[in-house]
């Protein structure tokens, strides 16, 4: 499994390649664009696991790297030896981290794992960070220190992302649930929204008050917060309707509750013969990444990827066509 | 962060479920189903490792199941706050293997996916926490 990051403007590429069971071969690249040819650079992640997410820092001197061995792997780059350094956080999650995500500080890290849990940790690296004179306390300029865990969710955590000023977090559960925490930091404000269908694999900020959820029901769900601070559930991109009851089921859908309910199913298994929910990918969607700048408040353009093999960019410039172009 | 309940509690739980108990035998005599049903559904123990009193507070949840003629009326009366506990007692009503239960739980299962969704089952079946 590959999973790439481009990122503008330094033009660093990164690829991780991780077999399962092989776990001895899995490695790390940071690509690099020399006088236009991409050349690889490998990183020593020293994992005994497979690595399962990645993502640069916001200044993009770090990176951070979760992985199946409950670490988070943070990469620096030593210009005295032309390497990247990597320091492990070893200590707290129990078990697989899912997703990790950079605060904007370029310090802050929040990472979920298959315990259920989504922590926040300190990365700061001596030499690369330096102290910021309003940085919160003195936790978070200690390398590997948890600033916070939150335990909202009593199963698998994924999908962790900031809000652009840092304030908000956002995480979802495996049991179709979504978790918006507000104020991080001493005393948060957490709140867990649960909707009605599958579980969501992913979500994007696409502004300091409304974010984009992907996942097994592949069409993307918007959610945001209203004027007093709630968030909920406001609609999917692309469909025009809450669906109803009957039409909401694809074809295996209805064969499976055709069994299930045996004879005393009446009209609901009836229709919809090649129905599929989401009209742009076919299964469910893995990943959303913004396409906008980095770091502006705003995102208007995003791309999804899913296992259907597709990559969907979504332009909210037309929201009320709720067009989504096929790449 | 749930705190599990010990043993010796579990006493004072069985004291309020019989006390529940009663007072849903008294509003099933009255026709009140859906109000008999919130009652049973209210208070529900699911913080408590003590299978007596799952077992118990289960015991009332399947009278007031049983006694639902009107399954519409029913979830149009019931709060959406009552979806997810319903769903966990649909299922442990269907894992008994009795027809007239099953039946029961199988319609009432039905109709309550299309009102809460696929992820009230989903949340059903990830909660191994709080388990009836």
């Amino acid at each position: 499994m590959t999973g790439t990051r481009k990122l503008q403007p330094l033009i660093y590429f990164e690829e991780i390649v991780h077999l399962g069971n092989l776990a001895l071969r899995f490695m790390l690249y940071v690509w690099s664009l020399e006088a236009g040819e991409w050349v690889p650079t490998l990183v020593i992640l020293r994992l005994n696991r497979a690595a399962l997410c990645v993502q640069w820092s916001p200044k993009e001197n770090k990176f951070a790297v979760g992985s199946g061995a409950k670490t988070v792997c943070i990469c620096y780059y030593e210009q005295e030896n032309n390497w990247w350094v990597s320091k492990l956080i070893r200590k707290r999650h129990e078990s697989s981290v899912t997703s990790v995500a950079w605060h904007p500080n370029n310090i802050l890290l929040a990472t979920t794992s298959t315990d259920g849990k989504c922590r926040v940790f300190s990365t700061f690296i001596k030499g690369v960070d330096t102290k910021d004179s309003k940085a919160a306390s003195p936790a978070e300029t200690k390398f590997g220190e948890q600033i916070l865990q939150l335990d909202l969710s009593y199963s698998w955590a994924f999908g962790v992302k900031w809000s652009p000023t840092g304030n908000t977090l956002a995480y979802v559960g495996h049991s179709s649930m979504i978790y918006f925490v507000d104020d991080v930091g001493p005393s948060p404000l957490a709140q867990s929204v649960a909707f009605r269908d599958l579980p969501l694999r992913d979500v994007l900020f696409i502004s300091e008050k409304m974010v984009i959820g992907v996942g097994y029901d592949s069409n993307p769900m918007v959610f945001a917060s209203d004027d007093t601070g709630i968030w909920s559930f406001i609609r999917y991109i692309g469909e025009k309707k809450a669906a109803s009851s009957n039409s909401s089921y694809s074809s295996q859908f209805s064969e499976a509750f055709g069994k299930f309910y045996g004879s005393q199913s009446k009209s609901a298994t009836a229709n919809d013969a090649s129905e599929s929910r989401g009209g742009v990918h076919d299964n469910c969607i893995n990943s959303i990444v913004s396409l906008s700048k980095a770091g502006s408040p705003k995102v208007m353009r995003f791309s999804t990827s899913g296992l259907d093999g597709k990559i969907a960019i979504w332009d909210l410039e037309n929201m009320e066509q709720e067009l989504g172009n096929q790449v | 962060m749930a705190e599990f309940v010990e043993a010796d509690n579990a006493e004072a739980i069985i004291a309020r479920i019989e006390t529940k108990s009663r007072k849903i035998e008294s509003l099933l005599k009255q026709y009140k189903h859906v109000e008999a049903l919130k009652t049973a559904l209210e208070g529900s123990p699911p913080k408590t490792r003590d299978e007596r009193c799952k077992s118990a507070n289960w015991i009332v949840v399947h009278r007031a199941i049983m006694a639902i003629k009107d399954i519409d009326g029913m979830l149009n009366a019931l709060d959406a706050e009552y979806y997810d506990i319903l769903m966990k007692y649909l299922y442990r009503g269907l894992s008994t293997g009795d027809r007239p239960t099953c039946d029961q739980c199988l319609k009432i299962h039905e109709k309550l996916t299309e009102r809460a969704g696929l992820g009230c089952i989903l949340r059903c079946l990830t909660d191994t926490l709080n388990t009836v």
